[in-house]
This record gives structure tokens, C-alpha cells and sequence, in this order.
């Protein structure tokens, strides 16, 4: 109990610290708290995935409509968003969590339909209740793909909100970049560069971080 | 029963839309009927000109991709089963992998300017890397029984390569590719968005700046299908070529 606590303990932290990293290190050129934006499409994908792994019901409802629409390039619905929302922050955030919500979903689907039956069965054995299985047996055995889709997700929040903020932004890195290209200024275009560069760098660090200690238990897998 | 669970939430949705299309309480401007977007894709799909833009997308992201899959592999083998390979390489792509390359489009319109070029060399960037990481960890993880086997039975490092090595990897090499395609999608959508005059990627911003909404909707359609059926085809590809192994997990 008092481990858990601190494995969401060190979560939350992260996710603070990132966040005032955004607040005090680039104010306005960043389109908004993206991590946060990143860890709602992310935990909404992996809630539905350790669902659709689970429940052979929700399985069936969500898996064939999540691997049909897998391939398809999430940007397009930017323009179509922006009919719908206007041009302004909403539109771009829906984009990045819908695109971040996928390799999470994919990844919990998997992580949890490949429990060793034998850990269910000895975890029934032994008396435990559906929540008791879910909790202790179901969700630590999908963690390692959960934390792989993580990873995969960010990555890609980071593409798609760059995407956004180059076809139609008026803030955030993706304009600035745009915007110093077209008035030729060059240094400013490196330095939003390096900028992208080192927030992703930083953030897939901590992910790294967070995971080898939440799943310290595991041999870590590679990269 | 099966079939009808398996497609419930995709027919749901077109419902959903079909209703909010024909409830009035949105312009026809934001939810196009469903019948209207149908018909600009036959409209699309008829004309040699929409065509020729999806060919256009199609040939960079098969080019950029095809370029990045010979790459890939050879990099991510190398990276498997040379030490040295391993030490020079490595370092590159696991501290350069979080950066989105994306950003790097403004410089690469510079060096290989504005035509197909920096488009195909942007997304060759953007598919090298999980087809090499994959690659690597698949050819580290090759059976080490396996390899003594047949060097104990005398095989050559050729052979061993050629008949051990490689078949133990195409599997992870898949995995990698299928990861890579979606991407290659994706990048040629964004960078026909931000900077093209052709491509489909441009024919959606186009028809958005000219308000045909239901002829935006059906490129997207268009975009999404191909993505789809590259998909299918790398998976029937797969299935052709590792058939002793069944696919289990989506990607590695």
C-alpha cells in the first residue's frame, strides 16, 4: 500500500514538476501544458485498453473500431477540428490527445490480454475478487507495454502538436519556428529548434525515470 | 452477432453523424451528410487529377519509407551484432529518438528545397528509428543456442547470417516496419499541410480554405483508407514471409 502510494506519489510529481517547467521556462511559446493534454489522451487510452483487454464485451466493441482506424494519420482531423472548435488551443489539444490516446490504448489492450493465465488462476485459487485481480495481478503485468505505449505516445504528442502549430497557430514553438524562417531569422529558428529538442529529450528522460522505478521489479527491457 | 458487436461503435458513429447532419442545429457547413461526402469521393476518386495527388503522397511516404527500411535494417543489424557498431550507434539513436524530427522541415526545405525532396528525406528520418531499434533488439535476442548449433555444425559466418540470423530477426524487422508505416502517413500529410502545392495533404488544407467542407471530408477519407490498406498490405506481406510465427502483439 505504502509502495503504491508512492508510485502515484512520484507520477503526480512529475507531472507537476513538468508542468511548472512549462509555466516558468517557456511562457507563451508553448502551446499550452502539453503533458497534461498528453496524459488525458494517454489515460483515457489506457482505461480503455485495460478495459477492451479485460471485459471480452468491451473487447469486441472497441478493439475492431481502435485497429481500424490505427493507420489513419490523426492529423486530418486537425482541419476538421478546427471547423468544428475554431482555430484556437481546443482544436489542437483534441488532435494530440486523440493521437496520443491510440498507442496507449494498443498497448494496455495487449498488456492486459497477455496476463499469464496462471497468475489469474492462482490469484482466483487463493480467493481474490474481481477488483483484487485486476488491481494486484492484471494491471502490474500489462505495466511494462502500458509504460511502452507511453512512450510511443509521447513522442508522438510532441509531432502532432508541432504539426498543429505549423499549419495554423499564432503561438507555441511550431510558429515561432515558421515565423523566424520566414523573417529570415535564423538564429531564432535554431534556437526554437534546440528548445523541441530538449523538452522531448526531457521528457522521454523522466519517462524513463518514472518506469525504472515503478518497475523496478522488472529487468529493464532495452533503450 | 459476432460481425454486428465487431463493427457496432464504427456503425455508431456514422449514425451519430448522420443524425447531427440532419438535426439543423449545425450548418451543413460543419456536418456535411453523409451521402454528400460520398459522393465527392466518387467525384475525387473518378478524377485522373485526385488521383494523381494521392499518387503523388503515395510515392514520397513508399519512397521515404522504402529508403528508411534499407536503412533501418542495416543499421539496426549492425547495432544487434557488432559491439563496435553497437557503441557508435547506439548513443545516436536512443538520444536523438525523443526529438521529434518534424521540427527539423523548415531546414530541411532549405537544403533540399520545397519540392518532393526535404518531404521524402523527412520522412526517411522519421521512419529510420523505430525500424532500426526495433531491428536491433531483434537481432540481439537471436537463440544463442542457435547460433553455437550451427557453428558447431560447421556453418560459416555467412551461412550463420544468412540462415540464422536473418530469419530469427524479420519478425522484430516486421514489427518495426509496421510502426514506421503509419508514420510515413503522417509525416507526408504534415509536410504536403505546412508546404506543398500538391498531395493530398494540400488538397485537404485547399478545399478547408475554400469551404467545400464534404470534398475535405472525403480526402480525409481517401487519406484514411490508404492508410488502412498499406497497413493490410505490410501485414499480408508479413504473413507471406514469417509464416512460422503468428502474429500475436500489434508491434514490438
Amino acid at each position: 500500500m505504502k509502495q503504491r502510494l508512492l508510485q502515484a506519489g512520484a507520477l503526480a510529481a512529475m507531472l507537476l514538476l513538468w508542468q511548472a517547467w512549462y509555466m516558468s521556462g517557456a511562457p507563451s511559446y508553448v502551446l499550452g501544458p502539453l503533458e497534461i493534454v498528453q496524459a488525458l489522451g494517454a489515460a483515457l487510452g489506457i482505461a480503455l485498453g485495460l478495459a477492451a483487454g479485460v471485459s471480452r464485451a468491451a473487447g469486441e466493441v472497441l478493439s475492431p473500431a481502435v485497429f481500424l482506424t490505427y493507420p489513419v494519420p490523426k492529423i486530418v482531423m486537425l482541419p476538421i477540428f478546427m471547423l468544428w472548435f475554431g482555430i484556437g488551443d481546443l482544436s489542437k489539444i483534441l488532435v494530440i490527445a486523440l493521437a496520443c490516446a491510440y498507442p496507449a490504448f494498443i498497448n494496455a489492450y495487449y498488456g492486459a490480454r497477455s496476463t499469464p493465465a496462471i497468475l489469474v488462476w492462482s490469484g482466483l485459487n487463493m480467493g481474490a475478487g474481481r477488483r483484487r485481480l485486476f488491481l494486484n495481478v492484471v494491471v502490474p503485468s500489462a505495466l511494462p507495454l502500458v509504460f511502452a505505449g507511453l512512450r510511443v505516445s509521447l513522442a508522438l504528442s510532441f509531432i502532432v502538436m508541432f504539426a498543429a502549430e505549423m499549419i495554423n497557430s499564432r503561438s507555441g514553438l511550431g510558429y515561432l519556428i515558421r515565423d523566424a524562417e520566414n523573417s529570415l531569422r535564423f538564429d531564432l529558428m535554431y534556437v526554437s529548434l534546440a528548445s523541441i529538442a530538449i523538452l522531448g529529450y526531457a521528457g522521454d528522460r523522466l519517462l524513463g525515470y518514472v518506469r525504472r522505478r515503478v518497475l523496478a521489479w522488472q529487468e529493464p527491457l532495452s533503450a | 452477432m459476432s460481425a454486428l458487436r465487431r463493427f457496432s461503435l464504427v456503425v455508431a458513429a456514422l449514425v451519430a453523424w448522420e443524425l447531427a447532419a440532419r438535426s439543423g442545429l449545425w450548418s451543413p457547413l460543419l456536418f456535411p451528410p453523409l451521402e454528400k461526402i460520398f459522393q465527392e469521393l466518387v467525384a475525387l476518386l473518378s478524377k485522373g487529377d485526385a488521383l494523381a495527388q494521392a499518387w503523388i503522397s503515395l510515392g514520397r511516404a513508399l519512397g521515404g519509407f522504402a529508403l528508411a527500411a534499407v536503412a533501418g535494417v542495416l543499421a539496426g543489424m549492425l547495432m544487434g551484432r557488432s559491439a563496435l557498431a553497437a557503441a557508435l550507434l547506439e548513443p545516436l539513436f536512443s538520444g536523438t529518438y525523443a526529438v521529434p524530427k518534424l521540427a527539423l522541415f523548415p531546414v530541411f526545405i532549405f537544403v533540399f528545397g520545397i519540392g518532393s525532396l526535404s518531404k521524402v528525406a523527412l520522412i526517411f528520418l522519421e521512419c529510420l528509428y523505430p525500424i532500426a531499434i526495433v531491428t536491433s533488439q531483434g537481432a540481439r535476442q537471436v537463440n544463442k543456442t542457435l547460433l553455437w548449433s550451427a557453428r558447431n555444425m560447421g556453418a560459416s559466418d555467412w551461412q550463420i547470417l544468412r540462415r540464422v540470423v536473418v530469419p530469427a530477426t524479420v519478425p522484430f524487422i516486421f514489427a518495426g516496419l509496421r510502426v514506421a508505416l503509419p508514420v510515413a502517413m503522417i509525416v507526408v500529410v504534415i509536410t504536403e499541410m505546412v508546404s506543398s502545392a500538391d498531395g493530398l495533404g494540400y488538397l485537404v488544407m485547399y478545399s478547408l480554405s475554400s469551404l467545400q467542407t464534404a470534398r475535405m471530408l472525403a480526402v480525409a477519407a481517401v487519406i484514411a483508407l490508404l492508410g488502412v490498406a498499406l497497413d493490410a498490405a505490410l501485414l499480408l506481406a508479413r504473413d507471406r514471409l514469417v509464416y512460422w510465427e503468428k502474429l500475436e502483439t500489434y508491434y514490438v
